[in-house]
C-alpha cells in the first residue's frame, strides 16, 4: 500500500496542480459549469467545489455508500467516480430531494419510521431509496434489500429503513398520481 | 488521488487505440471500481487515463441466434442482472453479476473489466470460463480473440500488452436444455469477494463443464475433471468422488483476509455437492 505516515496524507484530497480541465454538468436541477483539477472525484467536486456537504465520505472505497449520489438516473458511488465522468451528466444529491423547504414524502418518512439515528448513512441511503422508487414504485422487501444493498448502516439495523420506503411508495403511488 | 493523470475520452476504438500507441504508461478505465481504488490507494500511478465508455463498439450488447453473445467492453453488470435473454441462454452468468458486489457497484462495474482485473475470485470468470467465452482484443497492429481459458497469466495479470484494449467478449451460443449454475461462499451476503464461486455447466449432450474462482492464482476451468467424468451420470458417489479429486486443482493461499485454505477446500466441497443436485432439479423441470 502507500508509503505515507499519515493515512490522512494519502487518501485526504490533494490538489494535483495539473492543468485544469473544464467540467458542465447539472446538480440537482441548476446548470453548474467549473474548470476543474482532471483528478477529482466526483465525490470531493461536490463537497469541496459546490459546498454540498450533505453527501458524505466513509470510506473512499465504494463499500459503504455513503457517498452515493443518482447521476442520469442511477445510483453511483460518487467515491469511485471521477469528477470528469460526470462531464454533461445530469447529478441528483440529497439536497436535491426537498422541493421549496418542505420535505419529500421519502424523507418524512424516514423520520417517521426512526430510520436514523446518528444519520451519517442517511443521506445515501435515501438516494439509493430515491432510484429505487423511480424505477419501481411498488417494490418488495427483497427488491428494496437488493436496492439498498450498498449502503451501510451502523445504527439502525435496516429494518426501519425498509418500512419507511415501504410506506414512501405507498404514499407516492397515492398521492403523486 | 496522488496519482497525476491527463484524463482522454475518445470517441472511437481507433482514437483510443493510437492514444493507448503513442503514451506509455497509460491504464484503462472503464467503470473503475477497481481501478479508483489502485489510484487513491496510490499502488498504481498512472500518467495517462484512457477512459473507453465513449467507443460505440463498448457500449453493444448483440445476442444472434446460433451464433451467440457479444458483450461490449462498457456494458455494465446490472445490464447483464436486468437481461432475460441471459438468464434463460446463460443462467450462471445472470447468476453471479447478481451476487457480485452491490446495487451502486454494479451500476458502474463492467464485466469486461471484472476479468482484465484478474482477480483470482472474479465473479464473472467462472460462466465464462464453462461457456469457453472468447476476449475480443485490439490494438494498432490490429485484432485477435484470445479463448478466456488463455487469458489469465496470474493474480492481477492477464496476456493483454500495454497496447491492446479487449473491446469485448463473446459467449458462443448454447443449445435448447443446456443448463448452468453459479454458486458463491463469502464471509457476508453479497458485497464481498468471494472464498470460493462456482460454475458448472450441463450440455443436453449430458456434458458437464466445471469453473472456480479464489482457489488458485487465476480462476480455473477444469479440463481434466471434466474429461475424467465425461460419460458418467451425476450420482451422488460421483459428485463425493469430485469433491475429493478437486482438491487437486485448488491451490489456496495459506490464510488469506477471507478465510483459511482448509475452509476453502471444505467450501468448494460444499457447493459441488449443491450445484449437481441443482443441475438435476433444474433438468428435471
Ligand atoms: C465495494 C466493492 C465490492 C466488490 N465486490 C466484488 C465482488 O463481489 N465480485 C467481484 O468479482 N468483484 C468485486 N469488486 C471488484 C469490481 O467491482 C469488479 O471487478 C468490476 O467488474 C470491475 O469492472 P470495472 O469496469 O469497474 O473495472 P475498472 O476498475 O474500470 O478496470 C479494472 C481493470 O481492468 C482494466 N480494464 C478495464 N477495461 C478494460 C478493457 N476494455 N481493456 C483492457 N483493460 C481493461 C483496467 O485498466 C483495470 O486494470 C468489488 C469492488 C468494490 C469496490
Ligand atoms: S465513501 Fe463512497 S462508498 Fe464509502
Ligand atoms: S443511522 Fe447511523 S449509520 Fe445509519
Amino acid at each position: 500500500m502507500c508509503n505515507h505516515n499519515r493515512k490522512k496524507d494519502c487518501f485526504e484530497y490533494v490538489d494535483s496542480q495539473l492543468p485544469r480541465v473544464p467540467l458542465e454538468l447539472v446538480v440537482n436541477g441548476e446548470k453548474v459549469y467549473e474548470l476543474i483539477d482532471p483528478t477529482m472525484t466526483l465525490l470531493d467536486f461536490l463537497r469541496n467545489n459546490l459546498k454540498l456537504f450533505g453527501t458524505k465520505e466513509g470510506c473512499g472505497e465504494g463499500e459503504c455508500g455513503a457517498c452515493t449520489v443518482i447521476m442520469n438516473n442511477k445510483t453511483v458511488n460518487s467515491c469511485l467516480v471521477l469528477a470528469v465522468e460526470a462531464q454533461e451528466a445530469d447529478i441528483l444529491t440529497i439536497e436535491g430531494l426537498s422541493k421549496g423547504g418542505e420535505l419529500s414524502i421519502l424523507q418524512q418518512e424516514f423520520i417517521k419510521h426512526d430510520a436514523l439515528q446518528c444519520g451519517f448513512c442517511t443521506p445515501g441511503m435515501l438516494m439509493s431509496a430515491r432510484a429505487l422508487l423511480d424505477r419501481n414504485p411498488d417494490p418488495t422487501v427483497e427488491k428494496i434489500k437488493e436496492g439498498i444493498s450498498g449502503n451501510f448502516c451502523r445504527c439502525t439495523g435496516y429494518q426501519s429503513v425498509i418500512d419507511a420506503v415501504l410506506s414512501a411508495a405507498k404514499r407516492e403511488r397515492e398521492e403523486l398520481r | 488521488m496522488l496519482s497525476k493523470f491527463a484524463y482522454y475520452k475518445p470517441e472511437s476504438l481507433e482514437e483510443a487505440l493510437s492514444y493507448l500507441e503513442k503514451n506509455p504508461r497509460t491504464r484503462i478505465l472503464a467503470g473503475g471500481t477497481d481501478i479508483m481504488l489502485l489510484l487513491r490507494r496510490n499502488v498504481e500511478i498512472c500518467e495517462h487515463l484512457l477512459n473507453i465508455k465513449g467507443i460505440p463498439e463498448a457500449n453493444t450488447m448483440s445476442y444472434t441466434p446460433n451464433e451467440g453473445l457479444f458483450i461490449g467492453a462498457a456494458i455494465t453488470v446490472n445490464e447483464i442482472c436486468e437481461d432475460v435473454g441471459i438468464r434463460k441462454r446463460y443462467p450462471s452468468l445472470s447468476g453471479a453479476a447478481d451476487n457480485l458486489a452491490s446495487y451502486q457497484i454494479r451500476n458502474r462495474a463492467t464485466v469486461v473489466g471484472n476479468i482484465c482485473n484478474a482477480s483470482p475470485g472474479a465473479d464473472l470468470a467462472a460462466p465464462l470460463l464453462v461457456y469457453d467465452a472468447k476476449v475480443h482484443i485490439a490494438s494498432t497492429e490490429g485484432n485477435r480473440i484470445v479463448e478466456i481459458n488463455e487469458f489469465f497469466a496470474g493474480v492481477k495479470k492477464t496476456v493483454l500488452k500495454e497496447n491492446e484494449i479487449v473491446t469485448g467478449v463473446f459467449i458462443p451460443d448454447v443449445e435448447l436444455g443446456d443448463n448452468s449454475v453459479y454458486l458463491r461462499k463469502s464471509r457476508i451476503k453479497g458485497h464481498d469477494l468471494c472464498n470460493v464461486g462456482l460454475a458448472l455447466r450441463l450440455t443436453p449432450e449430458k456434458r458437464l463443464l466445471m469453473a472456480i474462482a479464489a482457489v488458485s492464482t487465476t480462476p480455473l476451468r477444469l479440463t481434466e475433471l471434466e474429461k475424467s467424468v465425461e460419460g458418467k451420470e451425476i450420482t451422488p458417489e460421483l459428485a463425493d468422488w469430485i469433491v475429493e479429486e478437486i482438491k487437486k486443482y485448488m491451490n489456496p493461499r495459506p490464510n488469506s483476509v477471507r478465510s483459511s485454505a482448509e475452509y476453502r477446500y471444505h467450501i468448494a466441497g460444499v457447493l459441488i455437492k449443491r450445484g449437481l443436485k441443482k443441475l438435476l432439479e433444474k433438468e428435471a423441470n
